[in-house]
């Protein structure tokens, strides 16, 4: 026996002894026990007293969890707001502060002079119908700086004008033409005011008596937040949106009133439910709400009274008109996304839009692109580009490159569009809202050449989103 | 409360989610079943048709889902061990199957890998 063993042995015959009473070994070595003088235990114990560093515990085993039911989580204790108000909150228009100052001489926009050149560069009020009607097309925006002033007024910019030549010109054809239906895309720079251009469209159609349809987001059609079905015998599959076009429905009647309720139905529509005899528009656009199902054909009989002779004109937009310009979030029965141009309303939109229909009793058709929240859609900035440079009298007008994928009927329906830019204001019409800012006491400076200029300057040569924000919301 | 395949969902359920309880719908089978009957991908349980709920239920039955794609399951695992492979050993054991080191990490294997795999019984929301 090697002397350690030996050793070893000796030092454990204590052990053996207490631990083995009853029957005596056969052979010392043959058990093996533990040393006492084994350091194995303590250099396999975990060294950095990590936790976690082992496998995970056998299935029906119990752990000691301490971290549960620990009595010092504190609960919050605070109400939480119920469900829907938060968007509530979000989605909130306020149209008037009541700490802004009434502004002097404030001028409304009225039925004779909506229409005015000689408006360029003023301060024009919105009057209580107007806003009505705006506020039930949702042509108003939270992010919109309307919760600043008194009340809703509009700067008559140059292309403010220019929608109301374009409101002029289709009112009045000439002798013996039919009458104009008008398209413009808007485009611009982020804050430059292409929706709100499309409210003073929409303000300028409210107070002429147009009927004025809006779909105020192009992201709400195609984002799969509202129901679809297909809709019977068409083909290819179209899908209507029933909840949505009731909404529609409801948002054309309360904006248009007094419009749909004087004009009677003189057309025979087929509709799934019976009529009533000498009914108006109203009337068959609220059996359009009470039936949402029913509220895709009951909109298109609407739309076949509105488009009958000697009706009034009609004034249509769009805004985020990116969104709709590629495949919806929907999908189809064979699970592929189903094409935007392939939801009722939106192909509806978009034959206008590209001429394809035209409006018999004249109108205008406005769509705005957005630059804060918009899917990347090619072939709409390309058709922008071309449009772009037709309207310049370009000699070469950009190529499309034939490498890169397009969305080839967003491309067909936009091959002849025109643009309205949306661009800086002029020095002129930034001092006109300053002094409208400073009159309504939301702009505590004196509004001179040096200001305007400076103010102008930092708005990115009159960005007019930007010179709110350096003048109104700003305070050093 | 609607009825949909044997069981009862509250309305505010999202029909995505319902579909997704029963064993062997994920979220790519439950887009197609929603794609074929036209339902939104938000839409909730209450929002539902008489005709749809009848639809789903009538698709899902078709479905080898809950405990018959248990029992293949199961059937399969059970196969392997009959034969005495060391995949069915390795399942009987529960221990990974596919040549993974188990010197640690292998809570997912001691979950999952046993002879009677996907469990009895339909979980609850």
């Amino acid at each position: 026996m090697a002397s350690s063993t030996c050793l070893r042995r000796f030092s454990q015959l204590s052990l053996d002894r207490a631990t083995q009473p009853a029957f005596a070994p056969r052979s010392l070595l043959a058990a093996t026990q533990a040393s006492c003088f084994s350091t194995s235990a303590a250099r396999h114990a975990n060294p950095t007293g990590k936790k976690g560093m082992g496998a995970a515990p056998k299935r029906g085993t119990k752990t000691l969890n301490v971290k549960k039911g620990r009595k010092d989580t504190v609960k919050d204790l605070s109400k939480k707001p119920s469900p829907g108000d938060r968007k509530a909150m979000r989605k909130r228009i306020v149209l008037s502060n009541n700490n802004a100052l009434e502004v002097p001489g404030l001028k409304d926009l009225e039925k004779d002079n909506a229409l005015d050149p000689s408006n360029e560069g003023k301060v024009m009020g919105l009057a209580e119908n107007v806003v009505d009607a705006l506020r039930a097309v949702e042509a108003f925006k939270p992010s919109q700086g309307w919760s600043l002033f008194r009340r809703p007024a509009t700067l008559m910019r140059k292309e403010t004008i220019q929608v109301a030549q374009l409101l002029k010109e289709a009112e009045e054809a000439p002798e013996g033409q039919a009458k104009k239906t008008l398209r413009r895309i808007l485009t611009g720079q982020r804050m430059s005011g292409k929706s709100t251009l499309i409210l003073q469209g929409l303000a300028m159609g409210v107070l002429r008596d147009w009927v004025v349809i809006h779909l105020p987001e192009g992201q709400d059609l195609v984002n799969a937040h509202t129901e679809y079905a297909p809709l019977p015998g068409s083909q290819p599959t179209q899908y209507t949106q029933d909840l949505y076009t009731a909404n529609l429905l409801s948002q054309i009647i309360k904006a248009n009133e007094k419009i749909l309720a004087s004009i009677n139905i003189n057309t025979n529509p087929s509709l799934p439910f019976p009529l009533p005899a000498n009914s108006n528009l109203k009337q068959l656009a609220d059996l359009g709400i009470i039936n949402p199902e029913a509220s895709w054909p009951v909109f298109a009989a609407l739309w076949k009274e509105l488009t009958q002779p000697g009706r009034p004109p009609i004034m249509l937009g769009l805004d985020g008109l990116s969104h709709v310009m590629g495949e919806s979030q929907y999908m189809s029965a064979e699970v592929k996304r189903i094409h935007a141009f392939d939801l009722t309303i939106v192909r509806h939109f978009i034959d206008h839009l590209s001429g394809k229909v035209a409006l018999p009793n004249g109108g205008l058709v406005l769509a705005a692109t957005t630059k804060s929240n918009s899917p990347t859609s090619p072939a709409l900035d390309f058709s922008i580009q071309v449009a772009e440079a037709r309207q310049n009298k370009a000699s070469d007008l950009p190529q499309w490159n034939p490498y890169a994928n397009v969305d080839q009927r967003a491309m067909e329906a936009l091959k002849d569009i025109e643009v309205l830019k949306v661009g800086g204001m002029s020095k002129e019409e930034a001092r006109s809202i300053m002094e409208y800012y400073a009159a309504s006491g939301m702009l505590r400076a004196k509004v001179d050449e040096g200001f305007v200029t400076e103010k102008w300057s930092l708005a990115g040569m009159g960005n007019i989103g930007e010179l709110e924000r350096a003048s109104v919301r700003l305070r050093v | 409360m609607v009825f949909v395949f044997g069981v009862n969902f509250p309305e505010q359920t999202l029909v995505k989610r319902a579909l997704e309880t029963f064993y062997g719908i994920g979220p790519k089978a439950s887009q197609g079943i929603m794609a074929r009957f036209h339902i939104f991908p938000w839409a909730k349980v209450g929002t539902l048709k008489n005709a749809q709920v009848l639809d789903l239920t009538a698709e899902l039955s078709d479905m080898k889902i809950e405990n018959d794609l248990r029992r293949e399951v199961q059937e399969n695992i059970r196969r392997l061990k009959d034969m005495g492979t060391y995949r069915g050993r390795r399942h009987a054991m529960g221990l990974p199957v596919r040549g993974q080191r188990t010197r640690n990490q292998i809570t997912t294997a001691r979950k999952l890998n046993r002879i009677e795999r996907g469990g009895t019984g339909r979980v609850q929301m």
